[in-house]
Order: structure tokens, then sequence, then C-alpha cells
């Protein structure tokens, strides 16, 4: 084995195959750790570099990465996240899902950076990581359990101390919007990778780790951490908004400003919507706020539903949530929405996916194209119970959760109505709409998964007004400001720090952490060149998998149908005023692929 | 009557969602705020305006579901029956 020189990495892998039953370490490719950091990043360039594009994301030839970054498990700021990188069963895209908590750290402790899963095991195994021991076990006695029960399964029978990621029923049932939940309540949630887990047979992963991470500059590394500290301290969302009130607060204000989507985007205005407000959430079911490991914002919601009609206690719902099982089903009970939050998270599945795809059978059934026979109940927006009883039903891929377990696209589509899936790239939008926010419409049509919000969160500043306040409605700029949020969540999702921490620290923060932890050099410039490296990496893996620029794009709802209410009425998505101008400023010829020239400068030919 | 709107750590400390307070001729949103702290007891505008009287970063005000930014900011007019809302900073995802 080739040495690995630098700190902050722990410079090894762990490479499962599945098939074989073996565990092997491998040290990190050094070069490739300084051109993609971890994590989104350097998980991804492993994974173009060993999957072919085409692959059948339920094959064995498919893999499965989790990664964390160089920052994964230190202190200073938010630094408890890592990603799962694999192609996905949803969108045909590459997948890389985001999650946090105490599970990435320990994995770090444990001296890994990454564990690549290749092959299929002949039955239901998991992991157990102990240090530098790591061996599959048989999980024939956990298969079909909770990921709740998983979790406590594997606490008493592998280790007190150990965190874990696992995924539930819906997993194991390639629900095709399947998650991998870690400490129990935290959901590396979008695209599906969930269900690729569950396609290997591999329920979970457990690490004990006792060791540490490695910093090359401790001195500056304390300075850099105490100056991002200081900022997010200071800052009025980081300090004092989110810790207090949590991501539920945009309920309110996306609403009154008219793009909170209700119905499955018929209407953006929401009469329930103070029912299901982050304020709301506070006075009744929040027992405390919460964070992942280190984090010096606490943004989780700690919850219990006694005293209402529903039992349970958990975490969530977050602002996605209540729109997508809330709003976009025109549901405004609180409870209900809570309470379907607790059943994704116990069978494991994207909460943003399952309630816009019920939202979108609410339509169908609202249009008469499905009938309440071949969903076995009456189904209208507003329905709480039913909303409820449907996440349940995709979980187990029962009866209707059978065409739901598809997500809305192929449900959809298999109804004859394929438009009615709000969705881009068939991943399902999240809590904004994109005819009432410009930049955040370029960026569900431009993002390398389909339409998520955070690849490139341009609601910061064009409603939040952070760092600075931009015109929702306007088009000018859009593709700039697109391009450099894409590009710079592409690195923060490769450190191992949170995106939250970026309302409040930039590229200069970032590059001061990385330098001190590993003691290579970067620069404000570099931090902005990794991440446009890591965007346009996974641009030629979407396009060498059949995604064509044809399908940056957005639902015929969203271009033509003027939005119906509220103040923002008659706006519609003016995408073709800033799609020439993104290729553009991305470098890519006007079709949006990527040139040659570009992708040498970015050192990716 | 303006009806304002208190939300999120607004709303939790002053224990209460709205206020009714008439209006007045020629007043704009800044004036309106500086009103309307005189008739509250509880100290809160601090958590909207900074030491110069300018809009935290962050801060959402709006006036009729628009953002005040976006029109004559704090100088934005307000009259008679207009809904001014009041966010302090806050954000999601
Ligand atoms: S801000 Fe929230 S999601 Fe991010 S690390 Fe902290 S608690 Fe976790």
């Amino acid at each position: 084995m080739s040495r690995f020189s630098l700190k902050g990495w722990s410079g090894k892998l762990l490479r499962v195959d599945l098939t074989a039953g073996t565990c092997t370490d491998e040290v990190l490719n050094e070069q490739w750790a300084k051109e993609y950091l971890g994590g989104r990043g350097l998980g991804t360039k492993y994974f173009t570099e060993e999957v072919a594009a085409d692959v059948d994301p339920f094959s064995a030839e498919n893999k499965l990465i989790l990664a964390a970054g160089p920052l994964t498990g230190t202190y200073g700021a938010a630094n408890g996240r890592y990603m799962v990188i694999t192609k996905s069963p949803l969108t045909g895209t590459i997948a890389s899902s985001n999650s946090g908590g105490y599970f990435p750290c320990e994995l770090r402790y444990a001296g890994y950076d990454m564990v690549i899963f290749e092959g299929k095991a002949e039955y239901p195994s998991y992991l157990q990581i102990h240090n530098d021991k790591a061996q599959l076990v048989g999980a024939v006695h956990l298969w079909g359990k909770s990921t709740k029960e998983t979790e406590d399964q594997i606490l008493a029978e592998f280790h007190g101390d150990a965190k874990i990621a696992c995924i539930g029923q819906a997993g194991e049932n390639l629900v095709s919007f399947a998650a991998i939940i870690n400490d129990k309540h935290r959901a590396a949630g979008r695209t599906g990778i969930g269900a690729v887990m569950g396609s290997k047979n591999l329920k979970a992963i457990a690490v004990r780790g006792t060791g540490g991470v490695k910093i090359a500059d401790p001195v500056a590394y304390r300075e850099a951490a105490l100056d991002s500290y200081a900022l997010l301290k200071a800052n009025p969302v980081s300090g004092e908004g989110l810790p207090a009130l949590g991501t539920p607060v945009l309920v309110n204000v996306i609403n009154q400003m008219g793009a909170l989507p209700t119905n499955n985007f018929q209407k953006d205005t929401f009469d329930g919507a103070e029912a299901i407000s982050g304020e709301a959430l506070a006075s009744t079911y929040l027992k405390r706020n919460k964070g992942c490991m280190g984090c010096v914002i606490g943004c989780g919601r700690v919850t219990g539903l006694a005293g209402s009609r529903f039992d349970g206690d958990g975490e969530g719902p977050e602002y996605e949530t209540l729109f997508s099982l809330g709003s976009a089903c025109g549901v405004d009970d609180l409870a209900a929405i809570t309470k379907a939050n607790y059943i994704c998270n116990e069978y494991g599945m994207d909460t943003i996916t399952i309630g816009t795809t019920i939202a979108c059978a609410m339509e169908l059934a609202e249009k008469g194209l499905v009938t309440e026979e071949e969903i076995g109940m009456p189904l209208s927006f507003g329905d709480a119970d039913a909303m409820v009883k449907l996440v349940e039903m995709a979980g187990k891929r029962e009866g209707f959760g059978e065409k739901l377990a598809m997500g809305s696209y192929r449900m959809a589509e298999s109804f004859g109505a394929p438009e009615l899936s709000m969705s881009v790239k068939k991943l399902e939008f999240p809590a904004y709409d994109g005819r009432g926010i410009q930049g955040i419409g370029l960026n569900y049509a431009t993002s390398n998964r389909g339409a998520c919000h955070v690849r490139g969160y341009m609601i910061s500043p064009e409603v939040l007004g952070l760092p600075e306040k931009l015109d929702p409605q306007a088009t000018e700029d859009k593709a700039v400001w697109t391009k450099i949020f894409q590009d710079f969540t592409a690195t923060v999702d490769s450190s191992g720090v949170c995106l939250f921490t970026t309302f409040a620290i930039g590229a200069p923060q970032f590059a001061n952490f990385l330098t001190a932890a590993t003691g290579a050099e970067f620069t404000e410039a570099t931090i902005m060149e990794i991440g446009e490296r890591i965007y346009n990496m996974e641009r030629v893996f979407n396009l060498k998998a059949g995604v064509d620029p044809s399908q940056d794009t957005l639902p015929k709802r969203l271009l033509e149908e003027p939005i119906s209410d509220g103040p923002l009425k008659g706006e519609v998505a003016k995408l073709g005023e800033m799609l020439p101008e993104y290729y553009q400023e991305r470098g890519w010829s006007t079709e949006g692929i990527p040139t040659d020239e570009r992708l040498q400068t970015l050192g990716l030919v | 009557m303006i009806k304002v709107q208190f939300y999120s750590l607004i709303r939790i400390l002053l224990k209460q969602e709205k206020l009714e307070l008439s209006a007045c001729e020629n007043e704009n949103v800044g004036q309106l705020l500086q009103r309307l702290q005189r008739q509250i007891a509880t100290p809160f505008l601090h958590k909207l305006l900074d030491k110069k009287g300018e809009p935290i970063l962050g801060t959402i005000i709006m006036v009729n579901r628009r953002n005040i930014h976006h029109l004559e900011k704090l100088e934005t007019p307000v009259a008679d029956s207009d809904v001014v809302a009041l966010f302090p900073p806050g954000a999601g995802g």
C-alpha cells in the first residue's frame, strides 16, 4: 500500500465485497482527495471511475458509497455530515444524499473516510466496524424490522455505543425513494439510495470507533474554529432563528409570499399554513431542539404526539415535510403530518417524495384518472387520515402502495398523466414554487439529481436576503448566482460540514478550515474550483447515463400554467430566459454539453 | 385599522400573534414600527432592526404579502386595512 501523507483525512477506505463477503482496507487516493475533498466529491470520483454509467441501479454491478469529508468529526461549526453516493433507481442520475448526526463521525473515529459496497450479499447481512476490524454478519433476524428496531437490536448485540445507519422495510421492499436512516431520526433521504442498499441485501452499517481525527495545524485550526464559531453565533439565522424554530419557520414566510405549493401545485397559498407552521409546532408537539454531533446550531426538532389523536415520538417534521405531507396534500393536521413523518423515519422513506407522490395521487383522483377501487379508499385533498394510511402502505408496498412506491412520475405515467408529476428528472419538487422564485426554478431544472433545493439553495438570496436580497421574480443574474450556489454547495457537501453553516460562513472560512486540518493549501478560489469540478463530473456521468439536456426543464404546469392565487398570481417559470445564460456561465455548449476545453481546465479529461 | 402579524421569535417573545392599530396619515413602515414599539412594553424591535434602525440581514417585512425590500423599504407607506407581517431572520432547507 502507498502512503497517505496528508492529515484531516483518515487516509483509508473500506471496500466491502458483499458477494464474496470480504472487507479490505485501501489507502485513499491522495491526489483525488486534494481535487475532490471527500463526501460528495470524492465519493462520486470513486463511483464514476469504478461503475459504468449505464449500470442498472439494482444490479450487483452498482456500488453504494458512504463517504465522510475531511472535516467530518472535527469541531468548530457543524461538522457531523456524510454523503451516500450511488446510481439512483428513481432518477437514473448520479445519486448523492446527505445526512448528519453521530454515525458519520464514528466512521471517522474508526479510521475510515469512506466505505465502498460492491456486489450483492446472498442473504440479509450487516456490516460491523469496530475500529480497524470490519466484518459482515447475518441480518436475517433484522429483515422486516423498522429502523428503530434495527438500531436497538444492533446496539444490544454488537456494541452499546455503536452508531448505526440502516434501512427500514421501504429499502428492503425497493421503494424507489427509500432512505438510509442514521441515529434513528436522520435521513440520507432523497433519490432512493435506501432501495439500492436493500437490493444488495445490506440492512445496516454499525460502527464503533475510539480514535480521532488528526489535524495538520492544531493552532491554526483552533483559530479557524473560533472564527467560525463567533460568526455562527453572531448571525441571527444560525445563532438564533434556526435553533429556536428550526426549518419549519419557513411555512409562514413562504405562504405569505405566495410560493407555498398547495394541492399538488394547483395553488400557492394554503389556508391551513398557520396550523402547520413552525410557530404552531413550537406551541404543541415540540419538546426541544437537537444538533448533529458538535453542531453549534442545533436545528433538529425533538417532538412527541402526547395529547393528540396519534401516538409516538421522534424527530421532525422539518419544513420540507410540512409542505410535502401538509400543504401539497392540502392537509392542515399537524399531528397527522408528524405521525406520517415518524412512519417515514421508521420505514426509511424520503418524506418529500412520498408526500408529493400522495399529492399527485390526490390530483389523479380529483380528475377521475384513478378510481376509489384502485386506491382502496376515497382520496381527496385535505384527507389527513388517508395520507397517513398511504404513507404506511407505500413503505409496505401494500395495495395502492405498490403504485406510490414508484414515485410520482412513474405512478402518474401509469395512469396516463405524467404531466401531473411535479418533478424534474423524476425527482419531486421541494417546498418552493419555481414560478414565484425564478432562480430556484433554474436550479431545479439544472440540478444533477433532479428537483432538489439543496443543490443550489437560491431561496437564500431570493427570499431570505442572504447574503443579499435578490428579486425573486427577476431573471437577470440568476444564472450566475445559481452556478455559484451550486458549485459552493458541492464543496460544502464534500467537506463534512453542514450546508446550514453557509448562512454565516463562506468560502474563506472553509479554506481556512481545510488548510489547517489537512496541511494542503486551499484558497477561496480553489474552494470554488473544486465545487465546479464536482458539478461537471456529475453532469458528465448523467450525460453518459442517458440523462440528456432536454431534461433540464420543468413540468408544463410551471412553465405554462400561471400561479392561480395569492400575491404571485399570474407568474410562470421563465426558464427559457435563464437557461442559455446558465449554460454559457458554466462554459458548456449552447446544447448544455460541457466542452472539452472546460473539462480540461477542471482536470476532468 | 392596520393589522400587524408577528411571527417566529417575535411571536414567542410577545406571546401574541397579531395586533390591530389605527392608521395614521402619511405613515411609513419605519414609523409604524416605532409607534408599535412605543405601544408594546416588551422590547422587540431589536429582533428586526440593527442599531442604525435598518433591517437586520435576513429580516423579512411584508406589506400586503409583498416584501418591502422590493417596495420602498422602511419608507413603504402603510394605510388603513393594510396587513404588515414581521419575520425576524430565519431559514429552512
Ligand atoms: S444545522 Fe441542523 S442539520 Fe446541520 S449539523 Fe446542525 S443540527 Fe445537523
